[in-house]
Order: C-alpha cells, then structure tokens, then sequence
C-alpha cells in the first residue's frame, strides 16, 4: 500500500516524457507571459494580465506534475540480461 | 524532471524568471505614457495671523493661511500602472535672508480614474511659516500645482500641472482670534 | 535519521566538504559584493529597503520593496519619498518631503567647494497617511538635513520585501530557513 502511495507521489516519467514536459513548460510560460502582457496593455488593466498569466500557470501545472501515461509512452528498453551460458561462449570464442 | 518534485523545482525557477520580466516590462511601460496634466489655480484667499502653534513649542510666529480654487483634470495620468495620484499645492518664495522656501499648503490622493476630475475649495492643511517667524519683509509667494504618480510597479514619476501667473501678495498680519 | 548524511560525509571526505563551504562562502561574498557595488552608484548606504510601516498608506503597505537613490548633484524638491534615518533611531523611515528650505552658504566657491550646491537644505516630512508632519518623530532636531537621508524613492515593487517582515515576526523562520539553506549548500551533490 504505501509502496503505491510512494510511487503516486513521485510521479516517475520516462525520458521522453521529460524532454516533453521541459519543451511544455518553456513554451507554455513564454507564451503566456507574452500574451498576458499584450492583452493587459491593450486592455489597460493589470487585472487581465496577472488573472490571464495566473490562469495559465494553474493550467500549465495541471498538465505537468501528474505522471500522465502520454509522459510514459516510451519505457526504456533494457538489453536482455546476460546468462552463464552465454559468458562461457563469449570467453571460448 | 524525473519526479513531480523535480517538475515543480525546475519550472517555479523559470516561473519567477517569467514574473520578473513581466513586472520589468510593466514598469518600463510607464515611460509610454507622458500626457500631461492640466488645470488652474486661482487665489481665494490670503491671511497672515499672529499663531501660537503648539507644535512649534508654543512660540508667537505668523503663519499664512490660504484658499484657492483648484480645477484640474487628472485623468490623462491614469493608466494601467496608475496606483495612484499624489496632487499637492505648494508655495515658493524668498524671504529677505535669501533663504529659498517651498512649503506645501494642500494635498489630496486620487487613487481612481473616476475621482480624478478635481473641482475643489482648496483651504490650507498645513500653513506657511518661516524660519524668521514673520512675513513682514516677503512681498508674497508663488503657488504650483503638482502631481506625483505612484505605480503598481516600477518608477515614480511627477510633474507640474499649474502655477500662478502673478505674485499672490502676503497681506499684514492680524491678530488671531481665539 | 542523520545515517545517511553521515555516510555521505565519509564518502565525500574531508576536501569535498571544504570545497562546499568554499561555495557557499563565495555566494554570500558575491552577494555583499552585488549590495555594497549598488551602494556606490547609488550612493545610499542602503538602496533597497523594505517598507515596515503602514504611516505611507496607501502608497505603500508593509512588506513593499523601494528601490533608492541619493544623487549628490540633486537636491531634494516637495513631493519626493523620501527614506531617513534620525541618529539614535534603530529604523529608517519613508515619509514624503513636505517643506524645502534651502539656505545659501555664503561665499560658497565652485572651486573648492565641500559640497556641490550653494545651499544647505532644512527639510520637513510627513507620511501620507498620518495627520500631523514629523516633527516629534526627529527626536528634539528641528530640521531634517541631507545627511539624515538614505536616499530618495525612485522604483517600487510591492509584496516582494514580506518575507523578511515574516522573519522578523517569526523569528523561527529565519533559523529553519538558513539552517535548511546551509544543510542544502553542504549535501548538494551535482
């Protein structure tokens, strides 16, 4: 039980899921601070800005912390463990 | 960004740099905005009074008490980064030791667009004294108008917005009554 | 509970510890460095204050960050915020300038001048949000001079300067916080 309580909250992903969610959050913050700014400039109001950036914050949160299985599609492959059989060839040949 | 405590670590990072820059870029916006201000200040009255001011350790000085009538038309300071506006009366003048004097006599924060329209009696908050505790030898002052803009972030910037076109005279003073 | 600090103690060894004390040493003197170079340029013992008060409402509320500076070419004009410091007084106060008196120094010679205008200021302030000026905040001086004054108000950001309010009020807080900070310098493995 408190082995998958653990493992909830840590929330492992795998390699690939890691780049995706770095080039996510990069982006995602980016681009919301950059739209948050113009729209509260065109809209005159700092209110617009902070609830638009915040908002995409929660949002952005939302998608990165849980571990969701898009974050897990690539498992990583081991190479398949070496028998003594195998060893004894490799050291006669 | 292996684990969630990892995710969360690596991105508040980027997430304050991102707040840093918007608040940057807000600031610098103030420097967009330069309208100008404007309005009038016209002299209602003027009286010297022989004062015992308690604060000034109960010593017999004059004091000048003024009125004017204040017009003016703050909204153009108004923009998103307008906390809000400072507006204070002040009087400039020489006394006859060559000493240079300003001295505010009323001030008012406007702190919403809609307030920003001002059409007011202005009566002195705080009075006009002078080191040499008389007005005897100063002929009169003159009166500005100023404001000065507080930001919800970044810099603070002021300007003028009126001044009188002539001297307004000190008359003789007169004994206060009370 | 501390097993396993200790066991990465002993695998560290003794040099590697000494290198993570090296670098915590060289962040704190970077930051010094950072602040006394600001004081410089800006010529105020202290540029960045945090307000404590609430006498600037609503300008300012407790926990807001103002940047300063104290040009020596400028005097100070009405209007301007303006941070002190009275001798004996342990804080430093923001009030708003409300009187100028600027006296002449006479036979002040451009040449060999002590100091770069002709005037010497007296200069009275008031919080925007108290009633009466602050004469009985200056502790029997009439007048505020130029050298009371850490600077004048020039950039502000606000709620940033709270937590340092929050260790002052919580004094806990600062202990748990440098304590994990050092424990977080020494058993950073990269």
């Amino acid at each position: 039980m408190s082995n998958v309580i653990n493992e909830l909250l840590e929330g492992k992903i795998d390699f690939e899921g890691q780049r995706l969610v770095e080039t996510l959050v990069s982006w995602v913050m980016i681009i919301a601070a950059v739209i948050s700014f113009i729209a509260g400039f065109a809209l005159q109001s700092l209110q617009v800005t902070f609830g638009l950036f915040a908002a995409s914050i929660v949002a952005l949160a939302f998608v990165i912390i849980p571990p969701w299985p898009m974050f897990n599609a690539n498992p990583v492959k081991w190479l398949p463990a070496h028998t003594e059989a195998q060893d004894t060839k490799a050291k006669a040949s | 960004m292996h684990s969630i405590f990892a995710r969360l670590n690596n991105s508040t990072s980027l997430l304050s740099s991102c707040l840093m820059g918007l608040l940057f870029a807000i600031s610098l916006t103030t420097f967009l905005f330069n309208e100008e201000a404007h309005g009038q200040i016209v002299p209602a009255s003027v009286k010297v009074l022989d004062a015992r001011l308690p604060r000034q350790r109960y010593r017999t000085q004059e004091a000048v008490f003024t009125q004017f009538n204040v017009t003016a038309d703050l909204t153009p300071l108004f923009h998103w980064n307008t906390k809000q506006v400072f507006v204070y009366l002040q009087a400039e003048y020489n006394n006859s030791k060559g000493v240079q004097n300003e001295v505010v006599v009323w001030d008012r924060i406007v702190r919403r667009k809609s307030d920003a329209v001002i059409r007011t009696r202005a009566m002195s908050k705080y009075s006009i004294r002078d080191l040499t505790r008389s007005f005897k030898k100063i002929p009169g002052a003159h009166f500005t108008l100023k404001y000065n803009i507080m930001p919800y972030v970044g810099v603070l910037t002021s300007g003028d917005i009126a001044r009188t076109s002539e001297l307004v005279t000190f008359p003789a003073a007169q004994r206060a009554v009370s | 509970m501390f097993e396993d600090e200790i066991r990465t103690i002993k695998r560290l060894g003794v040099r590697m510890i000494l290198l993570q004390i090296l670098n915590f040493a060289s962040v704190i003197a970077s930051g010094l460095m950072i602040w006394k170079g600001l004081s410089l340029v800006t010529n105020s013992e202290s540029p960045i204050v945090v307000v404590l008060s609430g006498s600037m409402e609503p300008a300012f509320y407790r926990g807001d960050l103002l940047f300063l500076t104290n040009p020596v070419s400028e005097l100070y004009k009405t209007g301007d915020i303006t941070v002190y410091k009275i001798p004996g007084a342990d804080i430093p106060i923001v009030h708003r300038v409300m009187e100028t008196r600027d006296t002449p120094i006479k036979g002040w010679d451009k040449l060999n001048a002590t100091t770069p205008h002709p005037v010497t200021q007296k200069l009275l302030t008031k919080g925007d949000n108290n009633a009466v000026d602050d004469l009985d905040l200056y502790q029997g001086i009439e007048w505020l001079e130029r050298k009371h004054i850490v600077g004048k108000v020039r950039g502000f950001v606000p709620y940033v300067g709270y937590v340092t309010i929050a260790m002052n009020d919580f004094p806990q807080l600062k202990y748990a916080l440098l304590g994990g900070l050092a424990l977080l310098a020494l058993f950073q493995r990269e």
